[in-house]
């Protein structure tokens, strides 16, 4: 009763199915594979239990728990590269735009994804697909780095490679930074007319962009520490 | 001959399905980012893959009238002239 009280959300749920589905099956196989008794009715439909439902079941509430798991704030972190970051985030007396944001209790545990995901139609698909590349980046050219990643190249600045790259052009860029902001600041709240009057018009029309004047967003980030810059333009020369 | 390769499919689709449940199973108690990944691809994939071959076995089996009914298949491999059913 007390284990059951100690789910508090659909993730852990789904977990705890998939890992008694994932029991029952194997202990439905180790069963075959012990006594291996002849192929009658019983045994056939037993395997199938083993062999086919179970584990599409564990496949499935497994998958569901995985990706609701890669969008917590635990799993970014989870890269050692992505250490000052969690660590700014976690910070209480941070005062960086990230930190501030991770400590909403709406979506901070998810402050990363609620950020860097795309948020168009595919978006998760496409988030997801960076990811894929996140980790092809970390096991080769970040695996044998510092505590923090150092030594290794400079993270690059969220969609800013891509617009240096020309995938997307500068419209395409402002409204994506802008969007990530418009998710909850809409702009016509009574504090933000007031505060932001003069350039109303100007970031609603992505004109500007939020992060122009805001951009204190990751300071503590290995590209931003003193010395990073020189060393990044150095790479280049 | 039918028979044991149809018992071979199975003892590899159960090795297989094991291998599997073990990478879904580490990818959900410990979710760091590799496993997930493997569990998602390479565990799914074996996953499949031995479903597949059990079906296959299953299929074989039934071909060769069923080994289901143990008493006919014995008397057919020691040789003693019983025939299987006829299909209907």
């Amino acid at each position: 009763m007390s284990s059951i009280n100690s789910i508090n959300s659909i993730e852990e749920l789904l977990k705890l199915v998939a890992i008694a589905c994932a029991a029952a099956s194997a202990a439905i196989l180790v069963w075959y594979l012990v006594r291996r008794p002849p192929l009658g009715r019983v045994t056939k439909v037993l395997l199938l239990l083993g062999l086919g439902l179970l584990p599409v079941l564990v496949a499935l509430t497994g998958n569901i728990a995985g990706y609701e798991f890669t969008l917590s704030r635990e799993f970014c972190g989870s890269c050692h590269v992505m250490g000052p970051y969690i660590r700014d985030v976690a910070d209480p007396k941070s005062q960086s735009l990230a930190a501030i944001h991770s400590r909403n209790h709406k979506f901070g545990d998810q402050s990363c994804y609620t950020c860097h995901a795309d948020y168009e139609m595919f978006g998760a698909i496409t988030t997801k697909l960076t990811g894929l590349k996140h980790l092809y980046y970390y096991v080769t050219e970040y695996a044998g780095t510092g505590p923090d990643g150092e030594g290794g190249p400079p993270i690059k600045l969220y969609k800013r490679q891509d617009l240096e790259k020309g995938k997307l052009t500068q419209e395409a860029f402002n409204k994506r930074m802008n969007g990530v902001c418009g998710q909850c600041h809409s702009t016509y709240a009574a504090t933000w007319v007031e505060k932001h009057g003069a350039f109303a018009d100007d970031v609603r029309s992505n004109a500007q962009i939020c992060i122009d004047c805001h951009n204190e967003i990751h300071p503590t980030a290995l590209s931003r520490r003193p010395g990073a810059q020189k060393a990044a333009a150095e790479e280049k020369k | 001959m039918r028979h044991e390769h149809v018992k071979k499919l199975v003892f590899v689709s159960a090795i297989a399905t094991l291998l599997a449940l073990a990478l879904m199973a580490a990818s959900i108690l410990s979710p760091k980012p590799i496993l997930l990944v493997l569990a998602m691809s390479v565990g799914q994939g074996i996953g499949t893959l031995s479903l597949a071959l059990y079906l296959l076995a299953i299929v074989l089996d039934l071909q060769g009238g069923g080994v289901g009914d143990n008493a006919l298949e014995a008397a057919r491999e020691a040789g003693s002239g019983a025939k299987p059913p006829a299909a209907t």
